[in-house]
């Protein structure tokens, strides 16, 4: 048989079997049961990009830039005329690939990042001639020079710290230094104009987003938590004024459930938070475990989460340098992405989040080499034990091997805080 | 080192003259008037002065000749006579600001029923800004039994031969002619005399008990109504600030534009002139009530300060009330007190009312020094952010700016350190100037705006020139004087005790710095502060900007005695976005239909 033939059946394979894995992810999302009919199309989406390794119809006559992280602005990318697509990835058949490609201790996201580049099958990346790459963690700057040898990519420079004015203004260099880039692949052009628009765009899924998420607080439950973090996750893959849009669907549907007293479950299950390193489709084990042993994922505090569309660009000056300003201030200040200096914030962040949807516990979800997350977790534990929320922390890996143990960890996890729940209100203590 | 030099040019203040008016009394002219004798002025000799400023005239009756009139002026040494002579060839030479004219004692029958009267005449001027003098200038002569002063901005005190009278009545013909009888009260003021009258020129009669003699005086003060020609001489001063100014801005963003060519930022907006294309438009509608209110409040403000005493006739009303901001007090028809000029020229406050009056002094010292404490404590600083006219002046450039399309230049903390030492200077200047020998007022960059805004001419000397740094700087920097104020430094010492307050909830804070960027005074605290609700600092103007541009639901609020008046909403925020959505075509709409089947 011809190399030509075994490569062509290695790429069978491996569509064959990540169509399996994300497939049954997919399903298993449906199957908890109530899924409103319009979460449908970001199902879909998820659907064509890791089961059908077909373009995403939405976007599918745009030019596509990829991006990694949260720090490339999606607005520039808008403004400029493309489409940006977040390439981070997690898929399980992809990691198995980028094994042998990354050193044995890179994170998983990043190898299948890899993974997939090798393969080359699949539409979203091959459709995508630019790459944009933020110089965060040690994995992501590596993989820049990774993929910088086989395409087009632009290195994003992100300060390693925020205390001083100067990083941020550093940033912002940065950002005028990729326009003429994003520039030249689309052929359009970064006006006051494109920009005021492409912040609008994103602003209003922001509004709709937010709208969500009063429902989300609701209890008892209008809809699961892995659902709507599947919700999260299409948009990576989805322009923001479309995501919003199938979002305000989504908002109508819940708001039409809630006038009905039409809930998914009962307001005993124990709200857990899940937080740390990126839960990405397919790897979706995590929240999946969570609501199938009887928790409920109220919030989430990643990066491919909430967090990615979470803080509005706060526009103080109306002139192109003024909007830039904003975007620089945006992508950099509020980031609790663990991979600068001094991140407190993350801390202050999840407090928030615990009061606002009533958190009893909190996972913190560590994937296998994800140091940086990993050296905030002491931290994030202390703070928590100020606050009597239990916490623990769940190493994972892009496979299904450790689910059985994720299952029994987890599921502890829950009796404990069920367990809690009854102590406190037998002896009359207010709910948290 | 920009610190040395300011310290050295205000050393030599003077000598930088941007506008002098030349309103010393010599550059008055005095000479005889050939006008009709004015309806306020019943004595047989008064003065009136010319329309365009600096023309003092002298009028006699023709009863009278001219040689018998004796004129006197206040000098540092006491009255003096002026020369007859002099007077009678129009050459005489004004030695002060304050005239009194008098005329021998005659006989006159002036009620018409057929008896004459022993009457003595006079007439008093008090020229040029001294004429709201709030000392009692009195000229204390032998000469002039009875004689009229006008004090503290607001009283006529009658003086009959150098005694204080505290009973009696007086007969006053004001402008329009009519008579009215007023009481003196004890303290010994026409009781009830309007301030209008008094400053468009009145004439005060009184008839002596021991002798029967009528005692007249006619009195003109300066006055300078709005509107009139020397209303708008005053505002060359100012034009010649704001040109300077024009000049200014477009030689810094000319210079900006020549040194930032080569960085990739400015290849960027230099291809739309750095601006907004119109047509489109960012969603980021003022939906904040608030700042409306605080454009109402600072428009109100300065509306109320400059002209509502000049407008009503009544002047300065409440001259005890300290109001602090820095609106001039060279305007002086300001309706309260301004401290800024007794707080940079602090002796002078001690010798306000005059050696002959203690316990006016006293009480004068007393009330300025509560109502200044009680701003500065309760209300502090949100008095700069509501109310100083001087704000709105640096909020007007900032509008202009925008409006032009024109980048502002952004304080980053590394410029506001370095701003830091200015503000001290400026402290040092604005108490120990006085006693350096150097007049603040001279140095002061904001003595032009609301002096001329008011109608009165004010001399510029360094802070003209200052002035237009203000401009040009508030232009890129807004609030830019605000950032070095000493007066504000002294209103902010006391935040803690303010009724108002900014709140921060520190656990909502996502450190997006939306209300950093958007803070006229570059405090950083306000994003970074984790660990108290109380992020006011000394520096805090109370605009409330920063609640407006936080999209995080309470984490920043207003308080007023501890009740939250306005808070950061994310919704709010948010809603601005809400049209983005687009309108389902029927198009869409069937397919969707045809999907659900």
């Amino acid at each position: 048989m011809s190399e030509n033939g075994i490569d062509e059946r290695r790429k069978l394979l491996f569509r064959q079997k990540s169509m399996r894995v994300a497939s049954s992810y997919l399903r298993r999302i449906a199957a908890l049961g109530n899924l409103p009919e319009s979460v449908r199309p970001f199902l879909d989406v998820l659907k064509q990009v890791s089961v059908d390794f077909q373009p995403v119809s939405m976007i599918a006559e745009r030019k596509t830039v990829g991006t990694f992280c949260l720090m490339v602005p999606p607005e520039l990318v808008e403004a400029a005329g493309a489409v940006p697509v977040r390439l981070c990835s997690g898929s399980y058949t992809a990691y198995s690939i980028g094994d042998g490609i990354a050193p044995r201790d890179a994170c998983p996201l990043v190898k299948a990042v890899l993974g997939m580049e090798e393969m080359g099958i699949s539409p979203l990346y091959e459709d995508c001639k630019l790459f944009i790459i933020p110089v965060t963690c040690d994995c992501k700057k590596k993989l820049a020079g990774m993929l910088g040898e086989r395409r087009p990519t632009a290195i994003l420079s992100v300060p390693s710290s925020k205390e001083q004015d100067s990083d941020t203004e550093q940033f912002l260099r940065e950002l005028y230094r990729l326009i003429p880039v994003l520039e030249q692949y689309t052929g359009g052009r970064v006006t006051a104009g494109t920009l005021a628009e492409s912040i609008n765009r994103r602003g209003y899924a922001q509004y709709e987003m937010s709208r969500f998420f009063t429902f989300r607080r609701n209890v008892p439950y209008l809809l699961y938590g892995t659902q709507a973090m599947a919700i999260m996750n299409a948009l990576s893959y989805m322009p923001a004024l479309e995501w919003g849009e199938c979002l305000h669907r989504v908002n109508e549907e819940l708001a039409g459930r809630l006038a009905k007293r039409q809930f998914v479950a009962r307001e005993n299950r124990p709200r857990i938070l899940i937080t740390g390193s990126p839960v990405t489709f397919p790897n979706i084990k995590i929240p999946l475990l969570i609501e199938e042993m009887g928790g409920m994922l109220v919030a989430d505090e990643t990066c491919l989460g909430e967090r990615s569309l979470y803080d509005p660009v706060v526009v103080t000056d109306r002139s192109l340098d003024g909007m830039m300003r904003a975007i620089a201030n945006r992508y950099i200040r509020p980031c609790t992405c663990p991979s600068f200096v001094e991140n407190r914030q993350r801390i202050f962040r999840i407090r928030q989040m615990i009061k606002d949807y009533q958190v009893q516990g909190v996972i913190c979800h560590i994937l296998r080499g994800c140091l940086v997350y990993d050296y905030e977790y002491q931290r994030l534990e202390e703070e928590l034990e100020e606050l009597h929320i239990p916490v623990i922390r769940v190493e994972s890996d892009y496979n299904e091997e450790d689910v059985e143990q994720l299952r029994i960890r987890i599921e502890a996890f829950i009796e404990l805080i069920k367990r809690r729940d009854v102590v406190r209100k037998k002896s009359g203590e207010k709910v948290l | 080192m920009a610190c040395g030099l300011l310290t050295v040019a205000a050393f030599f203040a003077k000598d930088f003259v941007l506008y002098d008016f030349h309103m010393e009394p010599s550059d008055y002219t005095f000479r005889l008037t050939d006008q009709p004798r004015p309806d306020c002025a019943v004595s047989d000799v008064w003065f009136d002065y010319g329309d365009g400023g600096k023309e003092l005239l002298i009028g006699v009756s023709e009863e009278v000749s001219l040689e018998d009139v004796q004129v006197y002026t206040l000098t540092a040494d006491g009255s003096t006579a002026v020369n007859r002579e002099e007077l009678s060839s129009n050459q005489a030479e004004l030695m002060s600001n304050y005239m009194i004219a008098v005329l021998p004692e005659r006989l006159k029958d002036i009620n018409g029923d057929g008896n004459p009267e022993r009457i003595r005449d006079f007439a008093r001027a008090d020229i040029g800004e001294p004429a709201f003098n709030p000392t009692p200038q009195i000229f204390n002569c032998e000469d002039i039994p009875f004689e009229l002063v006008f004090s503290e901005r607001k009283y006529i005190r009658v003086f009959f031969h150098n005694q204080l009278l505290t009973e009696g009545e007086i007969t006053v013909t004001s402008a329009d002619g009519s008579s009215k009888i007023y009481p003196i009260d004890s303290r010994g003021w026409i009781g009830g005399l309007p301030i209008r009258d008094i400053r468009e020129g009145f004439t005060a009669e009184y008839i002596s008990e021991n002798d029967q003699a009528v005692y007249r005086m006619q009195y003109a003060l300066e006055d300078y109504p709005l509107g009139g020609l020397h209303f708008w001489k005053a505002q060359i001063p100012l034009l010649m600030v704001c040109a300077l100014a024009v000049i200014g801005i477009i030689l810094i963003q000319t210079v900006r534009c020549k040194t930032e060519r080569d960085t990739p930022a400015y290849r960027i907006y230099s291809r739309e002139h750095a601006g907004f294309y119109p047509g489109t438009s960012l969603l980021e509608k003022t939906d904040s009530r608030f700042l409306l209110i605080r454009w109402l409040c600072m428009l109100t403000g300065m509306f109320v300060l400059t002209y509502l005493g000049k407008l009503t006739g009544q002047g300065q009303v409440g001259n005890e009330i300290a109001i602090p901001s820095f609106a001039c007090p060279f305007n002086m028809d300001q309706i309260v007190e301004m401290p800024c000029y007794y707080l940079s020229h602090l002796p002078n406050l001690l010798l306000r009312g005059g050696e002959a009056f203690p316990m006016r002094t006293v009480r004068y010292i007393v009330l300025f020094t509560v109502t200044l404490l009680l701003s500065f404590v309760f209300l502090g600083r949100i008095l700069c952010g509501f109310l100083c006219p001087a704000g709105l002046i640096q909020d007007v450039m900032d509008q202009i700016r925008r409006a032009l399309h024109i980048r502002p230049v952004t304080v980053t903390d590394r410029m506001y350190r370095i701003l830091q030492p200015v503000k001290w200077l400026w402290i040092v200047l604005f108490f120990g100037a006085f006693f350096a020998g150097i007049d603040f007022c001279d140095i002061c960059p904001l003595k032009v705006f609301n002096t001329a805004q008011g109608g009165f001419w004010t001399n510029l000397y360094l802070g003209g020139f200052l002035a237009v740094i203000i401009l040009v700087g508030s232009f890129f920097i807004r609030r830019f004087w605000c950032l070095v104020c000493p007066l504000g430094y002294l209103m902010g010492l006391f935040h803690k005790y303010n009724l108002f307050h900014l709140k921060k909830d520190c656990v909502a804070c996502t450190e997006c710095g939306g209300c950093y960027e958007v803070c006229p005074m570059r405090l950083k605290e306000i994003y970074t502060e984790r660990e108290t609700e109380n992020i006011q600092t000394v520096d805090c103007l109370m605009c409330g900007e920063c609640i407006g541009k936080c999209p995080e639901t309470g984490a920043l609020s207003f308080t007023f005695c501890g009740k939250k008046i306005y808070s950061s909403d994310r919704m709010t925020f948010l809603s601005r976005y809400r049209t983005m959505q687009r309108k389902e075509t029927p198009a869409e709409a069937k397919r969707e239909e045809d999907h659900d089947e």
